[in-house]
């Protein structure tokens, strides 16, 4: 039998499936990033099982996470996207102790039982300040994309110093240091720097090593080592940053098969 | 702009189903669900008997000297978010959403209770709700308690006592009623007899399957101490649970154990997100929780006015230093209750609430042993979804937990 996991997140939707008895990761997709709708994340599930020439009939239990997933009528069940990430870093890299964890509109701590399971978590209130939409944002305010703002702050002699409390504080306080004469690079590091310490501040210490690091944001260059310095322990990207919520949940969507 | 000013109010007093038919039969949170109306009716004609009506946003005054002195004591603590905009023309936007809305009533003149009350008794516990009684003395009458804050203290103690000696005669100056001795006694025992009833309805959720759930425990409260009516409610739905739970009906649920911030009436967002979530909050410790019902005043003592005062100034509120007191409720109730998880609400800008999270985190993660769940916001919807992934995360991790324990075990 095969096993699906689909984590409909805000900005972008991944699918994992995987065979129920090893356990192998058989076929994986990442959508077009945008805002994402339940429509768009079953054709891509379609496409997904389709290019891969999966037997349709062998898909035997479908898990939905992420912001989207009550939305979608295909799924067997939802587990929380924290829940998913959780197990998803676990077999991805198994001796990870902390998972950090920034997607479109949240950013997570989530502390590992030792076997996939959650022992603690901690996630961000309203403010989108510590997240991949606040890094969009910036990246459109300084006319690059998010990977282009990785490579643009890794041209920074000096970052910039950026009130990591509020997204909205922040992009007027960005305006303001542009309009001043800051280099858009030492802008781009500032905000990579601020979404890092607000990152340690959610960890409030407690973050233990391993710490790996999940969520469309780690593919950003320089990020990890932002976060590294800022809860001053090395910091590894999982194998599949994007991909650990879907893979969560297809290995939830086999254990309960 | 008079339809504007009531619409709030109205709202919350229309959410309620119709009172209770005088045959005691039907639903036994009848009169709860339209409690709002009910106790608007009950102050309208102790009003026009002459009774006064004194308004109170706290559970640190004592309702027991304002019912000795002839008056009606009314809880005014808004929980409406209409009310705020208003309230954000004379106050901070970052300031908590209870003391706003309380103040957008006062300047809305939105709260019929509130325009009725010929006095307000406040006290200084936040620094939110102590400036803010600041601005509403301008046009409202009102008498100021300081609350000593060392709650260890025996000078703060008799500091209070004396607060309290002062109130009698401030009652008895703008309202004209002297509390005799025996008033005073007589008010100890109606009040400790609500506190009782309400005690042994909060112990229904110490059951492995409460016949209610918390956000109906939460519902059957009274805004207006020491309504005879209200009182027989209690004793009814008391019957009526007991009966049921008898017969079977019960609810389950991860078992929930909330602290924080008080939920008064119209911002029960949080407990109905947790409940939805397959949470049942056995328990409530919060001013509108068991926290000011767990103990009584001491009945016939020769100084009743000091029992009052060890009574409430005993509260554990996180605005006393240190607030060791709450720790061992805390400890109390996770016996009894035998709660899977904590879950502490704070609203936005709570300072003293927000800071004191750090003891309470600790006490559940490592005396308790049980997860933790901080959750910081105010009274508008938007956050609700966000809430409502963490609180099933925190449940799935509940449930996690007692699949391993159960395996090892």
């Amino acid at each position: 039998m095969i096993c699906a996991g689909i984590d409909a997140g805000s900005r972008t939707t991944k699918i994992a499936l995987m065979g129920d008895g090893d356990e192998v990761l058989l076929a994986s997709a990442v959508g077009e990033p945008g805002a994402c709708t339940a429509t768009q994340a079953e054709e891509l599930f379609e496409k997904t099982v389709a290019q891969h020439q999966v037997d349709r009939d062998r898909i035997g239990r479908v898990v939905a996470t992420g912001y989207g997933r009550a939305a979608l009528q295909m799924a067997d069940t939802t587990v929380t996207e924290i829940t998913c990430h959780a197990r998803g870093v676990q077999f991805l890299e198994p001796r990870a102790a902390t998972v950090v964890e920034i997607g479109g509109q949240d950013s997570k701590i989530i502390l590992l039982d030792g076997n996939g399971g959650v022992r603690d978590f901690v996630m961000n209130d309203r403010c989108a300040a510590g997240t991949g939409r606040f890094l969009e944002m910036v990246a459109e305010r300084l006319d690059v994309g998010a990977v282009g703002l990785g490579e643009l702050a890794a041209g920074s002699q000096k970052p910039a110093t950026i009130n990591p409390t509020c997204a909205v504080f922040a992009e007027t306080e960005i305006i303001g240091l542009l309009s001043a004469g800051a280099k858009p690079q030492d802008v781009a590091a500032g905000v990579q720097e601020t979404v890092a310490t607000r990152m340690a501040t959610l960890a409030v210490g407690r973050a233990e090593r391993p710490v790996v690091f999940a969520g469309g944001v780690a593919l950003i260059p320089g990020m990890a080592s932002a976060l590294s310095r800022a809860l001053a322990c090395q910091v590894e990207v999982a194998s599949a940053p994007q991909l650990t919520g879907a893979i969560g949940a297809a290995l939830i969507a086999c254990r309960e098969a | 702009m008079e339809r504007e000013r009531t619409t709030a109010f109205s709202e919350a007093c229309n959410a309620g189903e119709p009172a209770v038919a005088p045959d005691g039969k039907g639903d036994p949170f009848a009169w709860f669900a339209s409690m709002l109306p009910n106790c608007l009716e009950y102050a309208k004609a102790a009003k026009a008997e002459g009774r006064p009506i004194v308004g109170i946003t706290c559970e640190y005054t004592p309702r027991e000297l304002i019912v000795a002195a002839g008056a009606v004591p009314v809880c005014l603590c808004g929980g409406s978010a209409d009310t705020i905009p208003t309230a954000e023309r004379d106050l901070p936007a970052n300031l908590c959403p209870l003391v706003k809305s309380t103040y957008g009533y006062h300047a809305e003149k939105g709260n019929p209770l509130l325009e009725m009350a010929d006095l307000l008794v406040v006290e200084t516990t936040c620094d939110g709700k102590k400036k803010m009684y600041e601005l509403m003395a301008e046009s409202r009458p009102v008498h100021l308690l300081e609350l000593p804050q060392k709650a260890e203290d025996d000078a703060a103690f008799e500091h209070w006592a004396g607060e309290l000696r002062a109130l009698v005669a401030v009652l008895a100056e703008k309202l004209g009623g002297s509390p005799s001795q025996d008033g005073i006694e007589s008010a100890i025992r109606a009040m400790n007899r609500e506190r009782s009833l309400r005690r042994d309805l909060a112990a229904l959720m110490q059951s492995d399957a409460p016949p209610l759930t918390g956000r109906q425990l939460l519902d059957c409260r009274s805004i207006i101490a020491g309504v005879p009516v209200a009182l027989e409610q209690y004793e009814r739905t008391l019957d009526m649970l007991r009966a049921g739970e008898a017969r079977g009906e019960m609810n389950s649920g991860v078992r929930v154990l909330m602290t924080g911030v008080p939920i008064v009436r119209g911002a029960e967002r949080v407990v109905d997100i947790v409940e939805g979530a397959g949470g049942l909050v056995v328990c409530m410790e919060n001013c509108t929780g068991v926290k000011p019902i767990l103990d009584d005043v001491a009945e016939g003592t020769p100084d009743p006015m000091h029992a009052i005062a060890e009574k409430y100034f005993a509260l554990p509120c996180s605005v006393m230093t240190p607030n060791e007191r709450r720790q061992t409720t805390l400890r109390q109730l996770a016996e009894e209750y035998r709660p899977q998880c904590v879950i502490e609400l704070i609203w936005q800008a709570c300072l003293t609430y927000d800071v004191e999270s750090f003891f309470i985190r600790r006490l559940a993660e490592e005396e308790l042993g049980i997860p933790y769940l901080r959750i910081e916001t105010d009274y508008s919807p938007s956050d609700s979804a966000r809430i409502e992934t963490r609180v099933q995360a925190l449940f799935e991790t509940v449930r996690g937990r007692s699949v391993a324990e159960t395996r090892r075990g």
